[in-house]
């Protein structure tokens, strides 16, 4: 038996039928493209949540740690902590379906309690060349259910990995490397420099120049000795760390790089952290960048 | 009246209230604590980034937990008891440790233990870092929670030594040493500072800000079996610490045998402590806070203040815990950091009545 | 100026006579203390159960030192120490709390503990205890500290603590007899009419049980008032072993480097202590 409505009410009535067949519309589509229920996505690392965001999957996103940091829109998505601190419950809050995450996350605990909460968890190892971007866009894309979206990424970024290949010739052609130091500094009490093996040698030895600390591996506190004896002709920071150290001046501040012939020239090129170092989709636009910014630092040659 | 000064003063005797050396308003207390320790747990349980509902609790039954449920089992719980279980640990080496050394300020980090954790946890992320990696996976969890304990021990059975070597039959020898000890062991992790990467270095600080995010079952029972031996093993020590009190040899003069009780209290301490330190990394203040605070309440008679101090840390460690994981949600503050910004103050509270009380009697 | 001292009533009924016959409470047989660079000793001492003894000497001579050795806390180097018919070196910590005390010179207690708990730590060795409950409360009120129960130790003057730690050691021997009570000038902080009760305390508790006394007093008059016998130590050696009295001046004016004067007769008396007046003296 019907009830019969007032006026009022069947104007409401009607109205929210028709909210519900235009939302039906639109969500109905999206489903049948799935085909499967709702992703819930957590992403663990800048790289990472950069890749989701470039196979066009940021919809599914719900969560991000707080390397994060691009595209800007995922500073809107809820933290879950920092990549190596994370909280097991904070995650699980999101009531994710999927938590990708680079390989350095943590604590080891935390890991292990969510793997036991039977959410599905896939790790991504960290690599720092070109094969290592195109194969996490390719199997991010297979867990995410984008295969063709990310066998479509992989190409594009092997595409302007290559243009940016031949820019980088172009640009140091008919010179020598030039050779670059890396400055990484957390406080102004523990300023590091890189050498062989690390995230910054790798893209400074794509962008076509030279790691002047070639001869060690991993990070070295920063000495007047050690910088004297690699003799850089450039200095490289991210521009956090820059900022951190209060600009061109604070930086020269450090023992040791003042006396470089970099230092005294004020030689210095800064880029994105998570863009230099991060080695994600916008791995091409890094090197380009880079092999740009020191060519326009580079001492002037003949 | 000289002559008859014995005969008065057994009169004297039963006209005053009866003296007894028990200790009857401590089991008040400690009923108190205890009720305040369940309900603590029942509140850590039922707060988080998760909604936990009251049904939850009935689906723990289940075979298969899911939902609020697998939050409640497979961490909250955990977390909860390792919380209260780690925060009576301290609490406890902290009075043997103030025991031990006749002073309310010291702490177990006195006798080397926190000193030889991190010494270990350094060396262990930065020089030896390959061969952890090199160890199979299912053995990785217990790298750092067995190199922090072996380290604490070390440290504190090579103190024992020296100091004995050094100044025999002293225990103001064993600060000394351990001071000493201190400085080499923050030494040699200036040293792996030094030498380690960006990752090495963010792990061994977050490490030493101590975290409660290692909670699972199988900790929970290990820790749960040591402060039972703990326990019964401070009961045995108390009245002895009691004596300690008097002096070394006023000690020794009314029949206790100090070196055996220096090293019994050693022993406890170090497994105590380092147990703790094995798996939540470092946690400040609590063992020195917890013996003060019952002391205040219930006298320094170390038959109640042991077994109270074990209950107040794990009172403190779980309200800290608890605040620690719902202040930032979704992430969560270590909870050494916690403890700190509470600890702080407190402590500064706590020096200040001790010396206007000092000040005060004639 | 001393004011003249009678503690003859309160003495009489302690036991006269060193029980010489009998065999000795404490034996000290050539015993000798070494520390770096000095050397304490030999000492050859003989005690009897009753006896009452005041060890007296200047500064740094060596009282404390044979103190210890007689409570067992330093070991003798060389020579042997023997209470009641066994050897110190090796006896068990319990057996020895039954049959010496020691009352120290320092007070200080850790946590201020509370004045009942103190004196009951006499009673450590003692187990089981049933009677410590009162024998706590008869010793606090034998040392004029019953008005201090349920203080806290680190509440009381100076006074108030030299009395709660002299209970804690009249409650560690008070049922035994014939035992050694040490003690190491413990009435040095308190007001002369305290220091005249307490003396009287401790000598009739001993006196009673027939525990042998042996005190290092700075006091002359005390020494010579309430005392049986006079050990004056001087450089690490016994230099004298003395019954009080007139007798005794000429050695005591020589082991302190003073001037002494005997006032008043045999029964009360007291000594004037003054400067040397000859040149060349300490």
């Amino acid at each position: 038996m019907r009830k019969l409505l007032s006026p009022p009410q069947a104007r409401r009535r009607r109205a929210l039928r028709a909210a519900a067949a235009v939302a039906a519309g639109c969500i109905a589509p999206a489903l049948r493209a799935q085909g499967a229920p709702v992703r819930r996505v957590v992403a663990v690392g800048g790289s990472l949540t950069e890749t989701v965001y470039a196979l066009g999957a940021e919809a599914e996103l719900v969560g991000v740690d707080t390397t994060s940091i691009y595209p800007p829109q995922a500073a809107q998505l809820p933290r879950v902590g920092y990549l190596r601190q994370l909280s097991a419950e904070g995650v699980l809050s999101l009531r994710p379906t999927l938590v990708v995450a680079a390989a350095s996350v943590g604590p080891p605990a935390v890991v292990r309690q969510l793997q036991a909460a039977r959410v599905g968890f896939e790790l991504f190892d960290t690599d720092h060349r070109l094969d290592g971007v195109l194969a996490m866009a390719r199997r991010l894309g297979g867990v995410l259910g984008r295969a063709d979206a990310g066998e479509r990424l992989a190409a594009q970024i092997a595409d302007d990995f290559a243009r940016a290949q031949r820019e980088v010739a172009a640009l140091n052609a008919g010179r020598a490397p030039l050779r670059v130091l890396f400055v990484l500094s957390h406080t102004p009490h523990q300023v590091q420099i890189g050498g062989a093996g690390t995230a910054a040698d790798a893209v400074i030895t794509l962008a076509g120049a030279r790691n002047a600390l070639a001869g060690m591996r991993g990070f070295r506190p920063l000495t007047p000795e050690a910088a004297i004896a690699a003799a850089p002709d450039l200095i490289l920071v991210t521009t956090q760390g820059l900022r951190q150290a209060g600009g061109v001046d604070g930086l020269l501040r450090a023992p040791g790089l003042a006396a470089t012939a970099a230092g005294r020239a004020r030689r210095v090129a800064a880029l994105d952290a998570l863009l230099l170092l991060g080695f994600g989709p916008r791995l091409p636009q890094a090197v380009g960048d880079l092999a740009q910014a020191l060519h326009a630092a580079a001492p002037a040659r003949g | 009246m000289a002559a008859h000064a014995e005969v008065a003063g057994a009169a004297v005797a039963r006209a005053v209230p009866a003296v007894s050396t028990a200790v009857p308003g401590a089991w008040w207390v400690g009923l108190g604590l205890g009720a305040a320790l369940l309900l603590a747990l029942l509140a850590a349980a039922m707060s988080g980034a998760v909604a936990v509902q009251w049904s939850d609790w009935a689906a723990l039954a289940q075979a298969e937990r899911s939902g609020g449920a697998l939050v409640l089992w497979e961490l909250r719980l955990p977390r909860a008891l390792f919380a209260a279980a780690v925060g009576a640990a301290l609490g406890l080496a902290g009075a043997l440790a103030q025991g031990l050394f006749r002073n309310p300020l010291a702490d177990p980090g006195l006798l080397g233990v926190t000193a030889g954790a991190v010494c270990a946890v350094a060396l262990v992320l930065t020089f030896f870092a390959t061969v952890a990696a090199g160890l199979p996976p299912a053995w990785r969890p217990w790298v750092l929670p067995l190199a922090a304990f072996g380290g604490a021990l070390a440290v504190c059975f090579v103190l024992d030594g020296v100091a004995r070597w050094l100044m025999p039959g002293s225990i103001a020898g064993l600060l000394l040493t351990g001071l000493a000890l201190n400085a080499l062991a923050g030494a040699v992790v200036g040293l792996s500072v030094y030498v380690a990467d960006d990752e090495q270095l963010r792990s061994l600080t977050f490490w030493t800000l101590g975290s409660l995010a290692g909670a699972s079952w199988p900790v929970v029972g290990l820790l749960g079996l040591a402060l039972a031996i703990g326990l019964w093993q401070g009961a045995r020590l108390a009245k002895a610490l009691n004596a300690l009190a008097l002096g070394e040899s006023a000690a020794a003069h009314v029949g206790v045998d100090v070196q055996r009780l220096r090293t019994r209290l050693i022993v406890s301490v170090a497994l105590l402590a380092a147990l703790a330190v094995a798996w939540s990394g470092l946690i400040g203040f609590i063992g020195l806070m917890a013996p003060h605070l019952v002391r205040g309440v219930v006298g320094a008679d170390h038959r109640a203040v042991l077994p109270l101090s074990a209950l107040a840390g794990a009172l403190l460690l779980l309200l800290a815990d608890t605040v620690a994981r719902t202040v930032v949600i979704p992430a969560e503050l270590p909870v050494g950091i916690v403890t700190a910004l509470i600890g702080a103050p407190v402590f500064m509270l706590l020096l200040r009545r001790m010396a206007l009380r000092q000040g005060g009697h004639a | 100026m001393n004011a003249p001292y009678d503690l003859t009533a309160a003495v009489a009924r302690a036991p006269a006579e060193a029980a010489a016959a009998e065999a000795p409470l404490l034996e000290l047989r050539a015993a000798t203390v070494r520390v770096p660079g000095r050397e304490f000793g030999p000492f050859d001492l003989r005690l009897a159960a009753g006896e009452r003894v005041a060890i007296l000497g200047p500064s740094g001579a060596g009282k404390s030192t044979l103190l210890k050795l007689m409570a067992g806390e330093r070991s003798a180097a060389a020579g042997s120490v023997w209470l009641a018919g066994a050897a110190l070196n090796g006896q068990p910590l319990a057996r020895m709390a039954r049959r010496r005390a020691v009352l120290p010179q320092a007070h200080a207690v850790a946590f201020g503990m509370a004045v009942e708990l103190i004196v009951g730590l006499g009673r450590y060795a003692i187990e089981p205890d049933a009677q410590r409950t009162r024998i706590v409360a008869e010793a606090l009120a034998t040392a004029h500290a019953a008005h201090l129960v349920g203080r806290r130790f680190d509440t009381l003057s100076g006074g108030e603590q030299a009395r709660v730690q002299l209970a804690r050691v009249m409650a560690q021997l008070w049922d035994v007899q014939g035992a050694l009570l040490l003690v190491d000038e413990p009435l040095a902080a308190l007001d002369p009419g305290l220091q005249i009760e307490l003396l009287e305390a401790i000598t009739d508790y001993a006196a009673r049980r027939g525990h042998a006394l042996v005190a290092i007093v700075h006091d002359i008059n005390q020494a010579l008032a309430g005392f049986d016998r006079l050990w004056l130590v001087q450089d690490g050696r016994l230099a004298g072993d003395l019954k009080p009295g007139r007798a005794a001046l000429p050695r005591l004016a020589e082991l302190f480097g003073v001037e002494l004067q005997w006032v008043g007769d045999a029964q009360h008396f007291a000594v004037a202590v003054r400067r040397r007046s000859t040149a060349g003296a300490a």
